[in-house]
């Protein structure tokens, strides 16, 4: 059975539980073999460790799909990102732990399409384990109408 | 010993650097289509066990198909690293900008998804280089920062996605 979000009754803000993933060396190699990004940092730790990191450390679309993942596991899956921004401040790497808040910070319905677009806005931060913010994405979500 | 970097880097000069603002590259089409196989193993690395990547029926009744992780969207013009030609693979417009940075990492990223991309289209994109920095310093090093926004068509020409991503081409630890 699909989880369906009704938007009608989200009332913002509201706060989504903390999603926390460890990234083992594993996970990092994973990163280069599934988004074919073979930039040696992701791979390496002595490259790595050459450019000034302690080790190796995910791409932007590992951080981008796992603030995708805290948004789309909240709203169901007929939920869709249809935009996203992150900074990439810090790095996640080897041995770190990820840890993902999510907050909805506003609901829109977007009239100037037919049919219109239920929205939702996010805010969502993604951490290391030491409290670091890594990453701070804002992020929309489209509903079923 | 580091090994050699898969991507080759253009070098040359800030000045070089300017020439080529707001110049778009030919449109290039992905090798192969939006795939399942590639759609799952994203899916696995982060571990994100949505319907949409991994119940065909599903998906394919609310997308039209297995849909495509809107976080894997740069991953799909992503060349594989090796080809029988022998060639290098082709590097973003953003890694051939002339500069003197000897590495890259990147900065910020801003996608868009006016559509939803599924198995089995074939991804073309263009890549456009909107701006280059002045010289910054940061904690990694001296260098620049570079700014892109490539359009995603699939193959009835509509536009599914848009990004727009800044990268730091830099040395490290270099002193201005």
């Amino acid at each position: 059975m699909i989880q369906r979000l009704d938007w009608d009754r989200i009332v913002v803000p509201v706060d989504l539980p903390e999603v926390r993933d460890e990234i083992s060396y594993q996970r990092v190699v994973m990163n280069s073999g599934s988004t074919w990004d073979y930039f040696p940092g992701h791979f390496d730790p002595t490259y790595a460790e050459s450019q000034g990191h302690p080790t190796i450390f995910v791409n932007t679309m590992h951080l981008a799909g796992f603030a995708d993942r805290i948004a789309t596991d909240w709203a169901g899956p007929e939920s869709r990102v249809v935009r996203r921004t992150m900074r990439l401040a810090g790095s996640i790497y080897a041995g770190d732990t990820m840890v993902g808040r999510g907050r909805v910070v506003a609901k829109r319905c977007d009239t100037t399409v037919d049919p219109p677009r239920y929205l939702l806005d996010m805010q969502i931060e993604v951490a290391n384990q030491r409290g670091e913010l890594c990453c701070p994405v804002e992020l929309t979500l489209q509903l079923p109408g | 010993m580091t090994a050699p970097i898969s991507y080759r880097l253009t070098f040359g000069t800030y000045e070089d650097a300017l020439q080529m603002v707001g110049v778009a590259t030919e449109p290039r089409t992905a090798g192969t289509v939006v795939s399942a196989a590639r759609i799952q193993m994203f899916a696995a690395t982060v571990r994100d066990g949505n319907s949409s990547y991994w119940d065909a029926e599903f998906a394919t009744s609310t997308w039209g198909g297995l849909l495509a992780p809107p976080g894997l969207l740069m991953g799909w013009l992503t060349p594989p690293p090796w080809d029988p030609t022998g060639q290098p693979p082709v590097s973003a417009i953003a890694l051939r900008v002339p500069l003197p940075g000897t590495t890259f990492i990147n900065a910020a990223n801003e996608a868009e998804f006016p559509l939803p991309i599924v198995e089995g289209d074939r991804l073309t994109v263009v890549e456009k280089l909107v701006s280059v920095s002045p010289e910054k310093r940061t904690r990694l090093g001296v260098g620049h920062f570079v700014e892109t926004l490539d359009t995603f068509s699939r193959q009835d020409g509509a536009v599914v996605a848009t990004n727009r991503n800044t990268l730091f081409r830099f040395t490290p630890g270099a002193q201005t």
